[in-house]
């Protein structure tokens, strides 16, 4: 880093690159996994517009890690804000079920949402499956299944809204 | 690699950095610091009885406890911008450093002599005064500060906001302190914390939004 700092393009290019791969398994035991990406896109450019403040005499590792932590509870923040509650496994559509009653409308529905929630809501809302059965098929924890299934179903919500189902 | 692109759009950004360095934002603030009295001085706005103020322990026991507050929010406000380091640990300290002030003030209050009417010993008439000019002075300190705050990286940005507004709050307190003929430690106390605390509140609110990286 103190030779990126310096404008050694070659060593900053390392340096950004294992610091990538860092934070990715950061954010990837903290969140998840829909949000992993922008996290770590937002922390890199963070690394490169605070590039100045790094001191030499100091470790890489822990100034890193101090920003990735700050970009993570940022994360946590902003998702308190725009996520109020979880929904539980009964919750339905409400009023946009006429809207999608079609298997077909259905199904490009959720060809428009991320791989996670798309199987979420296939496993519990479709197939019937209870949240600890979907989070042992999928490998994610009860609480990620539900919260997936709450952002598929929102995404969903306002592709109806927008009247970009499909139809 | 999702992220691939965006590194290579940053190492073709890459330029040489000239590195944060916390003596060099200490010697500016210091710097600037001496403009500010030298310009209050210079206006000739230095109270008239200072040779005979200099002389009264309630001088000294102001001068003193709001440089010590000044140097350490504004130290503190400075190791914050390292993302490693809180202003936590300097926020204790300058509470403690205030408790420790206002009991020595009352200390100093009880050594004077003179017992007078609450309400004549606070003037409030002169004391909404001293408290608006106070905020007046604070404001460039704060600034300052907050340019400094806004190119560090700090990762406690309401604790750096709090360190800021004490720091830069005290310091316009000092400047007034060299204007100003009141030496009641309870005149002192109540509107000079007065003063303080609506700088550091409104500090606290308005630089979170503005040093958010």
């Amino acid at each position: 880093m103190e030779a990126a700092q310096a404008g050694d393009a070659q060593a900053y290019r390392l340096v950004l690159g294992e610091a990538q791969a860092w934070l990715r398994r950061f954010f990837l035991k903290r969140l998840p996994p829909s949000m992993v990406d922008d996290a770590v896109q937002d922390t890199l450019m963070a690394v490169h517009e605070k590039r100045h403040t790094f001191d030499p005499s100091q470790k890489f590792g822990p100034w890193i890690a101090a920003i990735a932590r700050y970009k993570w509870i940022d994360r946590l923040r902003a998702a308190r804000r725009t996520q109020t509650t979880l929904l539980d496994e009964t919750v339905a559509v409400g009023d946009h079920e006429e809207q999608v009653t079609t298997a077909h409308a259905l199904e490009k529905l959720l060809a428009q949402l991320k791989p996670g929630p798309a199987e979420a809501i296939r496993l519990v809302k479709l197939q019937g499956l209870s949240i600890e059965e979907a989070a042992r098929r999928t490998g994610q924890s009860a609480t990620l299944v539900k919260v997936n299934i709450h952002r598929g179903l929102n995404r969903m919500s306002t592709l109806v809204m927008g009247g970009n189902d499909g139809e | 690699m999702v992220n691939d692109p965006l590194i290579e759009r940053f190492v073709t950004d890459l330029r040489p950095v000239r590195r944060r360095s916390l003596w060099r934002d200490a010697l500016t603030l210091t710097v600037l610091a001496g403009v500010e009295i030298g310009a209050v001085l210079g206006f000739g706005l230095m109270r008239p009885d200072m040779p005979h103020a200099m002389h009264m322990m309630s001088f000294w026991w102001k001068a003193i406890g709001l440089l010590l507050i000044v140097g350490l929010g504004g130290a503190s406000a400075l190791v914050s911008l390292d993302p490693t380091r809180s202003p936590r640990q300097g926020l204790r300290r300058l509470g403690v450093t205030a408790v420790v002030l206002f009991a020595l003030g009352w200390l100093v209050d009880a050594l004077q002599a003179g017992p007078e009417a609450l309400w004549l010993r606070l003037d409030p008439a002169h004391g909404m005064v001293c408290a608006r000019e106070i905020v007046e002075l604070a404001l460039p300190a704060v600034l300052a500060l907050g340019v400094i705050v806004r190119r560090g990286a700090p990762v406690d940005v309401r604790g750096t906001a709090w360190v800021t507004g004490i720091a830069g709050a005290a310091f316009g307190a000092l400047v007034f302190a060299l204007a100003c003929p009141f030496d009641d430690p309870l005149y002192l106390v109540v509107w000079y914390s007065l003063a303080c605390a609506l700088v550091a509140c409104g500090t606290r609110l308005v630089l979170p939004w503005l040093i958010r990286w």
